[in-house]
């Protein structure tokens, strides 16, 4: 069988061979072309309301292209509009599976601005809520990724600890999904009597279900087989395209906000040696396929837990918020601070002209930013691994388009 | 229903009829997976094992409008997105429902006044039969949300003739 | 290296396009009305020159900038006759950042687009051209990247008027 490629596709003529069944083929010029097919807005694998147009040689995907602004909300616009606090319920709505991140990267923005200090406990606080929303985001990533590949237990298994995650910020802020409770100055209320302890008793039982999951996707045979050597980033591609979080540590390269640009009490922590940053390695296929970059959350998970332990054992009691007035108005100036997100380096570029409202609330979203190599990645993959690639991206489609 | 729909003038065995149709209708409800944004999250938690949606029949969520019968609308629309609501409602065979969860489907949310691109509720283009509020709402708020799609479900008259009002 | 060392160092290697800096400083205490200027310093670059300064600050070995963080654009005022393109630029390998800024003209914001030097630029140009009406020259995909593709008017100005209607829906 020969196949020549021509402007409109490409002409696949078979010649008069034998089959192995002793069949003789029949000699037939097939003309075939790209079919373009559109994956989405609602589709049950993309992660969330977005639109994949895929060009497709029969089975090879020839081109892709994402088309976003589906969830278009305004929020640049409406950080021009509102006062300083009331901004923050908007930021939890953009990265809405690591609300409390997000939160914070806004607070800490601004707070650069101000000057001010955050009293002791407040950041102890904040750092148990950001790191239990990591691995509630990680979660998520983890069991969609499933979901995507076609193994539906592991969504229900991880839903199980994410429900006493989400209960337990429930009893901290009352909200389950989107929280506003990390605020300039520090966080909201102080935590209830006996959180501290169920959260101690919340690490204890996630260190035995996370080998759970282990044992449960990450070594699974079959997904091994689908991620490994899937949706390759190289560590140059992967610098070029400005990618951060699991996508750029699973591309081998060693770049983590909370230990190189330390920001809270992360150079605390890192001085005194708790977690570890995972790295992709190309263990079980090529550096940087999906592999890897599926590994990076999972142990990335496991390091949390040993972030929150440290708080545990260290936090004392005092205030929870600084002294700051009630109606803000934050000094002249523009500040940029970047944080690690669950997906990646969350960028809050802020600008204020003296007043009660911003002047400028610009949002860096890692995953406006990693979904961007997708054009560069698909060409020359299977349809269906476009889904375990779309997969591993983990993006959110709230902060693509804010 | 086809020839028999509202047909029949109000008796004891249209009434019968009609309670058993209204009764499988409303114990298998099919959503369609359409969560826009985060009351999608909600949603996902409803349909897992905690507070479990297939315990009222509506558990098998479908990924194609022709075999659903219910749009729950879970998040914010705006325009862009709006016009692919109405093609995917069209698309629903009849009989057919719609949830508005959450602030934003309700009438626009958080987004409401400085959102250049959102619509100020999904109701300005599908119709929609039950509103929950909430940003977002709790999963057992969507569950009584389907709680009262299902008693609008069981009063309406499919052989019956709808009630006259003089 | 901190912003002192890095403004030095662009001096010395005569980075193209380099105009100037501005540091935040402490209020005047005699004058009631200057509140000071807090937060990040920035250097300012000619827009012309903008592809050019971001390839050599990629370039150079002691400034390495290989990761573009964002770019991004501001309007400051209605009554300002500027737009602001902010850079954030960040060095795997030393550990620095730079933030740069370029102003141009509202009536007629052109630059050349930087997509050549980092690829990862392609994107936000496309969200600062139809979002501020910024035309980034030689980009290879200016289509509409938030909005819909008939989307009239560029929001994220400050005398931006919201629309009434679109496509029959009413947007009051």
């Amino acid at each position: 069988m020969t196949s020549t490629e021509t402007q409109a596709g490409s002409i696949t003529r078979t010649e008069g061979g034998v089959l192995p069944t002793g069949e003789r083929e029949f000699m037939l010029d097939v003309k075939t072309s790209d079919l373009e097919i559109n994956m989405g807005p609602q589709h049950p694998a993309t992660h969330g309301v977005m639109r994949i147009l895929c060009r497709a040689d029969g089975e090879l995907c020839t081109g892709a292209q994402p088309h976003l602004g589906y969830l278009h909300r305004c929020a640049e616009k409406i950080g021009e509009s509102v006062e300083w606090l009331q901004y923050l319920p908007y930021t939890d709505r953009y990265d809405y599976l690591a609300a409390m991140n997000n939160n914070l990267g806004y607070s800490m923005a601004v707070e650069k601005l101000m000057g001010i200090e955050i009293p002791r406990r407040a950041l102890m606080i904040r750092t148990i809520c950001a790191e239990l929303n990591r691995i509630g985001s990680h979660l998520i990533a983890f069991g969609t990724y499933g979901l995507d590949i076609g193994a539906f237990t592991p969504f229900l298994y991880m839903f199980r600890e994410r429900e006493w995650m989400m209960a337990l910020f429930e009893k901290i802020c009352g909200a389950r999904l989107t929280y506003s409770y990390i605020r300039i100055g520090g966080v909201f209320n102080d935590a209830p009597p006996g959180w501290l302890s169920e959260v101690e008793r919340f690490c204890d039982t996630f260190d035995v279900k996370w080998q759970e999951y282990v044992d449960l996707l990450m070594v699974n045979h079959i997904f091994v087989k689908r991620t490994a050597n899937v949706g390759v980033i190289p560590k140059d591609m992967a610098i070029d395209f400005g990618l951060t979080g699991p996508m750029l540590r699973g591309s081998g390269v060693d770049w983590d906000l909370r230990r190189d640009e330390p920001y809270e009490l992360y150079d605390e922590i890192c001085r005194e040696g708790v977690f570890e940053i995972p790295l992709g390695s190309g263990e079980r296929g090529t550096l940087g396929d999906c592999w890897d970059r599926v590994y990076v959350r999972v142990m990335e998970m496991r390091e949390a837990i040993k972030i929150v332990r440290w708080c545990l054992d260290n936090i004392e009691p005092g205030p929870v918020i600084a002294d700051i007035p009630k109606t803000l108005k934050i000094p002249p100036g523009e500040a940029y601070v970047g944080i690690e997100n669950p997906r990646g380096e969350l960028g809050h570029y802020v600008v204020s002209d003296g007043g009660k409202v911003a002047t400028r609330v610009r949002v860096r979203a890692p995953s406006f930013v990693n979904l961007a190599v997708l054009e560069a990645i698909m060409p020359g993959t299977l349809l269906a691994d476009a889904i375990a690639i779309i997969g591993s991206t983990d993006i959110v489609v709230g902060e693509t388009d804010r | 229903m086809g020839l028999l729909e509202k047909q029949f003038e109000e008796n004891v065995l249209t009434t019968r009829v009609d309670w058993l149709l209204n009764w499988c209708r409303l114990s298998s409800i099919w959503p369609m997976t359409f969560g826009l944004a985060c009351c999608a999250i909600e949603m996902m938690a409803v349909g897992c094992a905690h507070h479990d949606i297939d315990r009222f029949g509506a558990g098998a969520f479908r990924a194609s409008p022709r075999q659903a019968d219910l749009m729950i609308v879970a998040g914010t629309v705006n325009f862009k997105m709006a016009e692919r609501i109405k093609r995917l409602y069209d698309q629903m065979p009849a009989p057919k429902y719609a949830i508005a969860m959450g602030a934003c489907a309700t009438g626009g949310g958080p987004y409401y006044k400085y959102g250049y691109t959102v619509v100020k509720g999904v109701d300005r283009v599908i119709p929609v039969d039950v509103y929950i509020a909430g940003c977002p709402p709790r999963p057992e708020a969507l569950l009584e949300g389907l709680m009262k799609l299902q008693e609008k479900i069981q009063g309406s008259s499919v052989i019956r003739k709808p009630a006259r009002t003089a | 290296m901190d912003f002192r060392g890095i403004y030095d160092r662009l001096r010395a290697i005569r980075a193209p396009g380099l105009t100037g800096c501005d540091e935040p400083r402490r209020p005047n205490p005699e004058d009631k009305k200057d509140k000071g200027r807090f937060g990040d310093p920035f250097v300012l670059v000619e827009p012309a020159w903008l592809p050019a300064f971001l390839e050599v600050a990629r370039d150079d070995e002691r400034l390495r900038f290989e990761m573009l963080i964002d770019i991004s654009a501001t309007d400051p005022s209605a009554e300002d006759e500027h737009l602001w393109v902010n850079v954030q630029l960040l060095s795997l390998t030393y550990k620095h950042r730079l933030a740069v800024k370029c102003l141009l003209p509202k009536a007629a914001p052109v630059l050349p687009s930087s997509v050549d030097v980092h690829r990862t630029c392609q994107w936000h140009e496309r969200e600062c051209a139809e979002m501020y009406g910024i035309t980034f020259e030689g980009h290879p995909d200016p289509r509409n990247i938030l909005l819909p593709e008939d989307w009239v008017g560029y929001p994220l100005r400050k005398d931006y008027v919201f629309p009434e209607e679109y496509h029959g829906i009413s947007c009051k």
